[in-house]
């Protein structure tokens, strides 16, 4: 969902796009770097040849081929790192939002009077920095 | 240091183990079997009593089950060292063993139910413990499939009230003989499908192992899944020589299914789960063709050296950086040696490698297994999967042992974790031993197999060409052609276990999707508008009429009136 594409995508773009999902797509079905980096150099060839197409047609069309390539050979189980989105532990460890703490019950701020204190403070402070940046904020909650 | 609760629970089940074992031994060598009887409650003649059913089978299941479940509270010590409710943890671990003593112990189908539903509960609690979507997916596919079997159990509950009593232990052979069981017992048998994830309704367990390693260990290898065999070992004299045929076909398929699938995985824990999931065929089709004593003696087998299996597979993980995928890994018996050693011996007991304990289990099961007469389709896919065993296990050493390291260069891998290496170190004496250990006690009178020279052989020339096919699929060269992406249309067929999670999905989807319809339309719809509604709008209206008519207005009165004098006027003529 973060990729939507808003704006018009150039050709040169589409075409590196591509060219990084097919390395990827390499990665996960020869995952030894010596094997990779021999199919790598193979693909490389493959998009090397084509550099010099003007005809925007035929550069349009070899796109399309390229892509339906890729989604027809796409692997099964990709290589993902765990932390990564899609990884097997992506999203394991939630770290709380800081605004949790402004929750928190009076008597569960009262253990750290100090603490809260100065957080006070920062917000304060925070409030100011931003007014001065961005101007006066409209005081309408969100 | 250790967790406190961690420690308390890791003495106690140890010594309960041990106790249990004894029992189990004397129990043996007597050949005795104890039932006793709880009144809990008792009402004139009606009486409800809790039966607890003692007999060698039950105390070793048990006294196995609390073995492992203290080494992996001792393992869960280090590996859950940084989770923040470790203790949660482990309570639901214990609550785990105690649902599960439930159900070893009950020879009453409602006490089993209790114990089974526990189960359910708890690994879905467990599966979804690191709370990310991925777990959450996981969690609802194993809590919804399991539902299925909580479902079946229920249905033989009540169609159990035909034969007056729940107690099945006592009545199920002499009825038997008398009558046909069959729908009762196809219940049982679907219920034992769903816990021990045979097809069709394997999916959800390799997509179980999103829970921590330590829970895949205890729950999804050695406890919950063989909990169907159990209750197929249990109800095995009450099945009829179809559904026997039934099981039989089911179980050989999940063996061969499973099998195939490990080859193709890349995912360290689900190669192994798939690895469970192959076994546990196994143990239900040797069930199915009678010899559930030999189906138990795996049964027990395997749920060490699997349990075994998986702390060695977390203690991997661990190192990894939560990394599970196979093909980041290489190497890693020249950075962690003793957990290497630890996951061969447990791979090779699981390949049936001599005077290993799988061994003892596996050679008896396949050779008694060639002396039947069987069709050849059951043959091929049998000795098939004893192949693909060999196959998997070879594929999966040699892509994390033997080849390359490559993970990322900064890195701290090595066999650093005490806690977790000593309760392994336990746990690798009785993978080695307890397979001789355990042939003595439950056979102790050697069986006596005559096979002619070519069937003694065929399972060594498979497993033979089992590691040869192995150590080739994990090889790489440049000028190898990939076959898994030539024929990529099969091999993704059969990794994703022949497209079983989508039919268990779509099966779980069918009625979820009729019964938000038929909530919204129905319940909340027709239902709401002419039932509680318009009831609620009729009485109001009615009681507002009648209270009308009890104000003694005059002009009621001439109403009244009016109405009676036609009504006279039209009965007079």
């Amino acid at each position: 969902m973060a990729n939507l594409p808003t704006g018009l995508i150039s050709h040169t773009r589409k075409v590196q796009s591509l060219y990084k999902k097919a390395l990827r797509s390499l990665e996960n079905w020869y995952d030894r770097r010596e094997v990779y980096r021999y199919y790598a150099v193979l693909m490389r060839k493959r998009f090397d040849d084509n550099a010099c197409i003007t005809d925007m047609r035929v550069a349009k069309e070899l796109i399309s081929k390229g892509e339906q390539e890729l989604r027809s050979t796409a692997h099964w189980h990709p290589r993902k790192f765990p932390d990564s989105p899609g990884g097997v532990a992506y999203g394991r460890e939630v770290p709380l939002p800081d605004w949790v703490l402004d929750y928190w019950h009076p008597l569960e701020k009262a253990q750290y009077p100090e603490y809260f204190a100065r957080r006070e403070q920062r917000k304060k402070e925070f409030v100011k920095l931003w007014e001065k940046q961005y101007g006066p904020s409209s005081g309408t909650p969100h | 240091m250790l967790n406190k609760t961690c420690k308390i629970y890791f003495s106690f089940f140890s010594f309960l183990s041990f106790n249990l074992f004894l029992i189990s031994l004397f129990l043996i060598i007597s050949e005795k079997s104890l039932i006793i009887e709880f009144y809990l409650l008792n009402l004139s003649n009606f009486t409800v009593n809790f039966l607890i059913f003692i007999d060698w089978m039950s105390t070793l299941f048990m006294s196995f089950v609390l073995f492992i479940s203290s080494m992996v509270i001792f393992y869960s010590s280090e590996y859950m060292k940084d989770e923040m409710y470790i203790s949660r943890f482990i309570y639901l671990i214990i609550l785990f063993v105690i649902s599960m003593m439930m159900m070893i112990l009950s020879p009453n189908l409602v006490s089993i139910l209790l114990g089974w539903d526990g189960l359910g509960l708890i690994s879905y609690i467990l599966v979804i413990y690191y709370q990310n979507f991925k777990s959450f997916n996981a969690g609802l596919l194993t809590a919804l499939t399991n539902r299925i079997g909580d479902v079946a159990l229920l249905m033989s509950i009540s169609l159990f009230l035909e034969y007056g009593s729940w107690n099945f232990s006592s009545f199920l052979e002499f009825y038997n003989l008398k009558e046909n069981m069959g729908l009762t017992l196809i219940f049982i048998m679907i219920a034992a499908f769903t816990k021990s994830a045979q097809i069709p309704f394997s999916s959800w367990l390799p997509a179980a192992m999103a829970a921590p390693t330590p829970v895949s260990s205890l729950v999804h290898s050695s406890t919950l899944v063989t909990a169907g065999v159990y209750l197929l070992i249990r109800f095995s004299t009450g099945f009829s020589e179809n559904t026997m045929k039934v099981i039989l076909i089911f179980s050989l398929l999940t063996m061969f299914m499973s099998g195939l699938g490990a080859n193709f995985e890349f995912d360290l824990k689900k190669i192994i789960a798939l690895s469970t999931l192959s076994q546990l065929g196994m143990m239900i089709s040797t069930l199915a063709l009678g010899s559930y004593d030999l189906a138990f003696f795996h049964l027990l087998i395997h749920a060490l050296f699997k349990a075994l299996l998986f702390m060695c597979a977390g203690s991997i993980i661990h190192n990894f950086n939560n990394c599970q995928d196979i093909r980041f890994m290489g190497g890693v018996s020249k950075l962690m040696p003793l957990t290497s050693v630890y996951f061969n011996i447990c791979n090779l007991s699981l390949c049936g490698l001599p005077f290993l304990s799988g061994f003892y289990s596996k050679d008896l099961i396949i050779e008694s297994f060639s002396m039947l007469n069987m069709n050849m389709y059951v043959y091929i896919i049998f000795y098939l999967s004893m192949g693909l065993t060999v196959c998997y296990s070879f594929r999966l050493l040699m892509y994390t042992f033997f080849m390359d390291f490559n993970f990322i260069s900064l890195n701290s891998i090595g066999d650093k974790s005490e806690v977790m290496l000593k309760s392994m170190g336990i746990l690798i004496s009785l993978v080695i031993f307890s397979g001789t250990i355990l042939s003595w006690l439950i056979f102790p009178i050697p069986m006596f197999i005559y096979l002619p020279f070519k069937m003694k052989i065929l399972i060594l020339w498979l497993i033979f060409f089992g590691i040869w096919i192995g150590c080739e699929t994990s090889k790489f060269g440049l000028s190898y052609e990939l076959l898994s992406l030539k024929n990529y249309n099969l091999s993704s067929f059969n990794s994703n276990m022949w497209n079983l999670p989508l039919i268990s999905l779509s099966m779980n989807l069918y009625p979820l999707s009729v019964g938000k319809k038929l909530y919204t339309s129905f319940d909340q719809g027709w239902l709401e508008y002419y039932g509680s509604q318009k009831l609620l709008e009729s009485f109001t209206y009615s009681s507002k009429f009648f209270q009308l008519l009890s104000k003694n207005h005059l002009k009621i009165y001439c109403l009244i009136s009016v109405v009676w004098f036609f009504f006279f006027f039209f009965v007079d003529t």
